[in-house]
């Protein structure tokens, strides 16, 4: 299955020939699964209450949610929904925190998907670390949709994610790529990317 | 109790026998009031006895009187009376020991003093469960100060300890129940420093402490919300960063006093998730899922 991943229209644009491309792709994801089903999947939970991470994801998915444009005009009716898949901390706090916001005159509505790359019509789909396994699939699926894909990995805006959290200097910053948001119909703001950590174009 | 009682006995026994032949004297009658439990009345004559040239020196007097103002205390409810009480206990006690040369009631009045001496101490303590400080800092020094005036050589380190690390806790309590005001956050640093200050090894001040920090940096975070915009999320974050780093230290050095503890595990991996570094909150993770409750210590 891996081996059907990275079609030409995600690799639009890119220097490196299609499926050397993907090759390095699969490489890198199979070298990292292990570690973080290793790694990063504790027995117990964190409690949401001191969860830092997840209430200043939450924040900044709220705050990017208001500073990108979603050309598709299907997107700019009914509610905003944010999917998350894993981050069980980040989906309480969105819900506690956001879900009566809108964003512009669309309701927030905060969806906790299942652990599937089958994934429902979302304006934001943050993938947690935890649920790298299931990126292959999910970029594949989402090529060309209007949906942001956001996450929390080294490499991952190299694999098709939009917006990618990274750890700087102890704080937790943004990175993003201006070409996977151009791919899935979307104008990231002047403003976002001046804040970005590092900005891909 | 018993052990009261049994020196009660003992006082009145020698107080009796030296007064035989003095029917009159005020101490007698004092001494009668004393016994028949009248507590206002042999006070009064106490007073009047020690007032006189032939017992303002006697130390049988002072004892007596010491014996009357303890009584006194422990019988009334009104704390400054009480209290007001128990320093007349304590200075006539003290009195007698000074003027008692033979040592006739020095162990008598001794183990007095020294029961009302503890007692300052646990009323610190209690006052500190009732997260009464200001209470407790009234009494604290009192105890420090009657130990001290019966044996300026007893060594009060570990009482303090005990007491500031306690005195730190309400602080902390106090700045938990309003996260706002923040001198009780900077009265329980104070509080677990000067802890460190005396001894540098103490495990519940570097906990608490670390804890303190770590809290103090989740708090900021946790007040963020839907209003504050990128710029202050990284502001908000560059300072819980500093709470998080001065945190860690005083963790990893609670930790290495007692590796196995889990709370001091669990607390850096707390601090090391907040400083997004995974790599060691993970590890200490590990470390105290691999722990079970009941070995932790």
């Amino acid at each position: 299955m891996l081996s059907r991943l990275g079609t030409s229209s995600v690799l639009e644009g890119a220097k490196t020939t299609p499926r050397k491309l993907t090759v390095l792709r699969i490489i890198r994801i199979l070298l990292l699964i292990p570690f973080f089903l290793f790694a990063a999947v504790p027995q117990q939970p964190r409690e949401a209450e001191k969860d830092t991470t997840a209430m200043l994801q939450a924040n900044y998915l709220y705050n990017i949610a208001k500073l990108v444009e979603w050309k598709d005009e299907s997107m700019r009716t009914g509610n905003f929904v944010i999917g998350i898949i894993g981050g069980g901390n980040l989906y309480q706090e969105l819900i506690k925190q956001y879900s009566t916001r809108t964003i512009g005159k669309q309701p927030i509505e905060v969806r906790k998907l299942p652990k599937s790359a089958d994934v429902e019509r979302c304006h934001i789909l943050f993938v947690g670390r935890s649920d790298l396994a299931l990126f292959p699939e999910i970029y594949k699926k989402l090529q060309g949709q209007p949906t942001m894909v956001v996450t929390e990995y080294a490499g991952a805006l190299d694999d098709g994610a939009i917006v990618n959290f990274v750890k700087v200097d102890n704080l937790l910053k943004y990175e993003m790529s201006l070409a996977n948001a151009q791919k899935h119909g979307l104008v990231m703001g002047l403003t976002l990317k001046n804040l970005a950590h590092r900005v891909e174009e | 109790m018993n052990m009261v009682r049994r020196m009660l006995i003992v006082v009145l026994a020698v107080l009796a026998s030296s007064w035989l032949g003095a029917q009159t004297d005020v101490l007698v009658e004092a001494l009668r009031k004393y016994q028949a439990a009248d507590l206002a009345a042999a006070r009064t004559l106490v007073d009047s006895a020690v007032r006189t040239p032939v017992h303002a020196e006697n130390p049988e007097a002072w004892l007596l009187r010491g014996f009357i103002y303890k009584d006194l205390y422990k019988s009334t409810v009104d704390v400054p009376q009480a209290d007001l009480f128990r320093d007349e206990a304590l200075a006539s006690l003290y009195t007698c020991i000074g003027s008692d040369t033979v040592g006739t009631y020095k162990e008598n009045a001794l183990q007095a003093y020294e029961f009302l001496t503890r007692t300052f101490f646990n009323d610190a303590a209690k006052a500190l469960s009732e997260m009464n400080e200001d209470r407790a800092l009234v009494v604290f020094p009192k105890y420090k100060e009657a130990a001290l005036r019966i044996d300026p050589t007893v060594d009060l380190k570990g009482r303090t300890i005990e007491f500031t690390n306690a005195l730190g806790t309400v602080y902390t309590k106090r700045f938990n129940q309003d996260r706002t005001v923040g001198t009780w956050f900077d009265k329980a640093v104070a509080a677990y420093k000067e802890v460190m200050a005396l001894d540098p090894e103490n495990y519940g001040a570097n906990y608490n402490l670390a804890t303190l920090y770590y809290n103090r940096g989740v708090y900021n975070i946790q007040r963020i919300d839907a209003d504050d915009e990128i710029p202050s999320i990284l502001q908000i974050q560059e300072a819980s960063r500093e709470f998080f780093q001065q945190a860690l230290p005083f963790m990893l050095k609670a930790h290495d006093m007692n590796p196995t503890r889990r709370e001091t595990l669990l607390g850096l991996e707390g601090i090391y998730y907040s400083l997004q570094d995974q790599e060691n909150s993970d590890k200490f993770r590990q470390l105290f899922e691999e722990i079970p409750p009941e070995d932790g210590r």
